[in-house]
Parts: structure tokens; C-alpha cells; sequence
């Protein structure tokens, strides 16, 4: 699978069924920090990401 | 049972859980609960009063965005009450021109009036000079800070705004309290800018104070109204982006931080005494404003930082 990082940079991984938060924790970015869409839309952290899915997260916290 | 990717009430899928994972929204409602939770929060701290102009606080940002939508809803349920945008254009190279734009179209979009507002109109600079005069980056927060905050009531003043909204989150919030505990800033710790007191000053309101941040953003997402716009150039070298890593971590590992630190704020400002009076109000020597010294905050920096 695909995953999209928030500076735009793709990271590909293995097709395994993982909870995304476990992507995220592998990332060592903290899920209230981001907002995670699967395929387009957006979902809850714990939602399982497989196979050719796209993960794409955007980061929520902004200064001004 | 619920599965994991579906709303709690409906089975449509979810985009986001609660905090204790026992719930899960959909985008339909989701949206009808944050605005059920932002209409409470304004009922139960009397947030709007009838005849209310209330001047909303709009950057073109993700809260401010958020706030304005979720006002414009609230509206037609409170009597005689309108609300005017402003945007203050403090002068940001390649950051400030995106969320203006962004703010522009959203009021045409709305059909909400809007009022811009310089910094260039009011101090003579913008902001991007103001700090290289400073000679550092280090104070742009802060020097950020107070001068928007001055434009945003002057801007107020000039529509006969009788309350000023701000997109405040619940993040931001719990972030305030825990930095002016760090500084020591007993004043602002138990300031309290809603109530307008001393009676002079245009009472300050955040009807977004108990949604998170990334409720906000959800919602925003699904109003189909969420935009990445850039980062301030200046966040990073704010005390507060330090405090804002420090407390996510915090609130993941101890779910319940931030609602936390604000019942502490609440239990501080029950024993603090009596409210601020007008009576230490006097005008500002430079400029006439009201304020609380000889020379106002504004002004103080301003002077600081020469001609």
C-alpha cells in the first residue's frame, strides 16, 4: 500500500492488513495530529489498511 | 456490536471516533453534533444576547473557517443578531495572500459582509518588516499577537461590533493555559475576555472552546470546506508550538488532559477574586485606545522596535 506522509513524500508498504494507527505509530506521528483518509475519504485511525489502498495523512496543526 | 469503520448511529462509515472509542460519527453526524455542542456551549456560558453584532474573527484559516460556517447555521435561531467578518492582513510574504483568498471566497460563498483590515493601514508596516526591525524571529509571535489583537478590535469598533468571535479550539485553549502557567502570567491565566469586563472593552467570544482541533478539520472535511493552505512562517519559533507537541503527547497518553487543564483554569478563576473594574482603565498616551497602562501593549512594541 501507499502511504502519503504530510510533506507529500510516498512511502510504500507492505499489503498486510494493519490498523492505521499502527502506520501512524510507526511513524511516530500522534493521531490527534493528523487526519487519515483511506482512498479518498476520510476515516478513523483504527480502520485496517491493505493491499492497494491509499493512505493519505494531512497534518491538522497550523500556526496563525 | 459497531464495527470499526462505521457511524455508531447510522452503520454509514465513519470519519472519526470519540476520545473513548465507544462512539463513532459519520459525516452527516458528525456535523450535526459539533454544531450541537458549539450551540451549548454558547447557551450555557450566554455567549450571544439578543441584538448581538458579532464581529467574526476570520484568517481563512482551518478554526476561523469552521467557526464562521457553524455561525452562519446558529444564526437564523437568535433574535436579531448579524454577524460581519473581518480579516486582518498583517503582512505575511507567501502565507497571508492564500488564506485571504480563502476568506474572501468563503463570505461571498456564505453571503456574510467582510471587513479587511492592514497592518500597513494601521501601524505603517507590515509584519514581515515590523520583524526585521525586531532583528530576530524570535518575538513575531508575539509581536503577532498583540498588534492582531488591536486590529481586530479597532476593525470591531468600526463596524459597532458588540462581541468579537474567535475560532479558539479546545486545543488552543488547554495550549493557553499551560503556557501562561509556564510564564507565570497569573493575570492572563485568570483573565477572562468573554465577559467584556471592564465594561469598556468588547467582550471576546470562543463558541469553538470545547471541539478539538481535529474535529474541526473533520468537520470542515465533511462540509467539503477544508483547504490545505500554508503554514505561518513564523509557528515554529512560537513557545506555543512547543507546548502543542508536548500536550498531544500528553492527551494521547492520558486521554482527558486538556478538559483538565481547563477545570483548573475554571477552579483558579473561581478563587481569584473579584472581576476586573473600570477603574484602572485609562487611554493609551500614544494612541488613545483604552488600556490598562500609561502606554498600551501596541504601542510599547511598536516603540521598540523604532521608526
Amino acid at each position: 500500500m501507499q502511504v502519503i506522509l504530510p510533506d507529500k513524500t510516498v512511502v510504500t508498504r507492505g499489503d498486510d492488513p494493519v490498523p492505521i494507527e499502527s502506520i501512524l505509530h510507526d511513524l511516530g506521528i500522534l493521531p490527534a495530529s493528523v487526519i487519515v483518509l483511506k482512498n479518498g475519504k476520510v476515516v478513523p485511525e483504527d480502520v485496517i489498511a491493505s493491499g492497494d489502498d491509499q493512505i493519505r495523512i494531512i497534518r491538522i496543526a497550523h500556526g496563525g | 456490536m459497531v464495527e470499526a469503520d462505521r457511524c455508531s448511529f447510522c452503520q454509514e462509515p465513519a470519519v472519526i471516533r470519540g476520545r473513548e472509542q465507544a462512539e463513532r460519527w459519520c459525516a452527516s453526524h458528525l456535523a450535526v453534533h459539533l454544531e450541537d455542542r458549539v450551540r451549548e456551549h454558547i447557551r450555557e456560558n450566554s455567549l450571544v444576547s439578543p441584538g448581538d453584532h458579532i464581529a467574526v474573527a476570520l484568517s481563512g484559516g482551518k478554526d476561523s473557517t469552521a467557526l464562521l460556517l457553524i455561525l452562519t447555521l446558529l444564526i437564523p435561531e437568535w433574535k436579531e443578531v448579524s454577524i460581519t467578518a473581518i480579516t486582518v492582513d498583517e503582512g505575511i510574504a507567501e502565507y497571508r495572500d492564500e488564506t485571504i483568498e480563502s476568506a474572501v471566497s468563503i463570505t461571498r460563498h456564505l453571503g456574510i459582509r467582510h471587513h479587511i483590515i492592514s497592518f500597513p493601514d494601521l501601524f505603517g508596516a507590515d509584519l514581515d518588516t515590523l520583524i526585521r526591525r525586531s532583528g530576530s524571529g524570535e518575538r513575531a509571535c508575539t509581536i503577532c499577537g498583540v498588534l492582531r489583537r488591536k486590529a481586530l478590535a479597532e476593525a470591531a469598533r468600526m463596524i459597532g461590533a458588540t462581541k468579537i468571535a474567535t475560532g479558539h479550539n479546545l486545543d488552543d485553549e488547554a495550549q493557553s493555559v499551560l503556557m501562561n502557567v509556564l510564564r507565570g502570567d497569573l493575570v492572563r491565566l485568570v483573565q477572562d475576555s468573554s465577559s467584556g469586563e471592564p465594561d469598556c472593552f468588547i467582550p471576546r467570544i470562543k463558541p469553538l472552546a470545547r471541539i478539538t482541533e481535529k474535529e474541526v478539520v473533520a468537520y470542515l472535511f465533511v462540509r467539503d470546506s477544508y483547504s490545505e493552505l500554508p503554514e505561518c512562517p513564523y509557528a515554529g519559533s512560537a513557545l506555543r508550538s512547543e507546548i502543542r507537541s508536548m500536550l498531544g503527547r500528553l492527551e494521547y497518553r492520558h486521554p482527558g488532559t486538556r478538559e483538565a487543564l481547563l477545570r483548573s483554569q475554571a477552579a483558579i478563576r473561581k478563587q481569584g477574586g473579584p472581576p476586573a473594574s473600570s477603574e484602572g482603565v485609562r487611554r493609551c498616551g500614544r494612541c488613545g485606545t483604552l488600556c490598562n497602562s500609561e502606554i498600551c501593549q501596541a504601542c510599547r512594541i511598536l516603540e521598540s522596535l523604532g521608526p
